[in-house]
């Protein structure tokens, strides 16, 4: 074997080798995923505001979600965290001036970009399509809020006072945190604060459940009703429908 | 003026002795403390023991002891990252240890470990409705 036959055949061997010894490593370093045949398999949730039924002047899915998940209020828009909020849209139209309130919320995306710039893997999806933040893993960058096109991530930029549910962790100074789906009462199988709240003050514009099963209460009213989400071109797939947008 | 050298004046004697002290103090400072009895350098660390009713603890006492935050970890990525819940609650810690000050928070202490779990969690106190989570 000559020289030029020796480099030939021993750089296709060691890109062999290589190859053959780095894929398990990077196999592995998508574990994060979470495991298919855990509890949360099976599963899709998803949210539809019908923005019709919704009152301009009712906050009982702002109240609910604050009390539920301790969300920081301290009264100064600087540091104020909205796991769910309310807003005001004016038509662009000139000519048709519209003023619609609108809920606005995590979209929790089928591909969700908070969760992709994530540098250690604190936000993620899990399995059943909601996107939390681990707030142990947190390292407060920020780059969750940058990457949400929604401007749904909001940053703890001082120790929350109130405490008001106890059985629910609060968040500590600087982490970056947004709203669950209240992933804690789903997994019990109750409804989310809001959804529930909306429901008992009489309202009902908010539904939640499996979009995956197609007889639950979300898949009949994404079939039936004319429903929107927040800039689909985005590609990100939120999982949050508007009826009447 | 030539300065007289000590060592050579007549007193190398009281020099070495001097040299000698110094050298020996400590020695005999040591050995003489050896003998008189002294109280442990670390201090003992009072922890509340658990409730009598209830002596089972989730794993064996020697665990807990070490690898109780290994336990904690796992538990966590169980509930955050695979919804796995209620399996242990820190309601069921208060059940036994019904004071943190007393048990969690004087360990630590001792040890200097920073304990940051309760920034965010809260640990049910005696006779409170909420559960920990």
């Amino acid at each position: 074997m000559d020289r030029r036959e020796f480099l030939k055949k021993g750089s296709v061997a060691l890109a062999g080798t290589s190859g053959a010894l780095g894929l398990p490593l990077l196999t592995s370093c998508r574990s994060q995923e979470a495991h298919a045949d855990g509890p949360l398999a099976g599963r899709k949730w998803g949210m539809v505001i019908d923005l019709n039924k919704c009152r301009e002047d009712c906050t009982a899915c702002v109240d609910a979600c604050r009390n539920e998940n301790n969300v920081a209020y301290h009264e100064d828009q600087r540091w104020d965290i909205h796991w769910i909020r309310k807003v005001t849209i004016e038509s662009k139209d000139t000519s048709n001036p519209i003023e619609k309130s609108v809920l606005l919320l995590c979209n929790h995306c089928e591909n969700p970009p908070c969760a992709q710039v994530c540098p250690v893997q604190a936000t993620y999806k899990r399995e059943d399509g909601i996107v939390v933040v681990d707030h142990h893993r947190c390292i407060g960058c920020r780059y969750c809020m940058i990457a949400c096109p929604y401007n749904a991530r909001f940053f703890n930029y001082r120790e929350n006072p109130d405490w008001p549910n106890k059985e629910f962790p609060k968040r500590s100074h600087g982490v970056a945190e947004s709203c669950t789906f209240c992933a804690h009462l789903v997994d019990r199988g109750e409804q989310p604060a809001c959804v529930a709240a909306c429901a008992s003050a009489g309202e009902g514009a908010m539904a939640f459940g499996n979009l995956d099963d197609p007889n639950s209460e979300v898949s009949r009213l994404i079939a039936d009703r004319p429903v929107k989400r927040i800039r689909e071109d985005w590609g990100t797939e939120p999982k949050v429908y508007y009826i009447g947008l | 003026m030539k300065l007289s050298n000590p060592l050579r004046t007549g007193n190398t004697g009281r020099v070495v002795a001097l040299c000698g002290l110094i050298i020996l103090l400590p020695i005999g400072y040591s050995a003489v403390r050896a003998l008189i009895p002294q109280r442990s350098e670390v201090p003992q660390v009072f922890l509340e023991k658990p409730l009598a009713a209830f002596q089972d603890c989730v794993e064996e006492t020697s665990y807990m002891r070490v690898h109780h935050m290994d336990l904690l970890k796992q538990l966590r990525e169980d509930v955050i990252r695979d919804g796995i819940r209620g399996e242990v609650t820190l309601e069921q810690c208060a059940r036994c240890h019904t004071s943190r000050e007393r048990f969690c928070d004087r360990c630590h202490q001792a040890a200097n470990v920073i304990l940051d779990c309760f920034g965010c969690h809260y640990y049910p106190e005696p006779g409170s409705e909420a559960q920990g989570l």
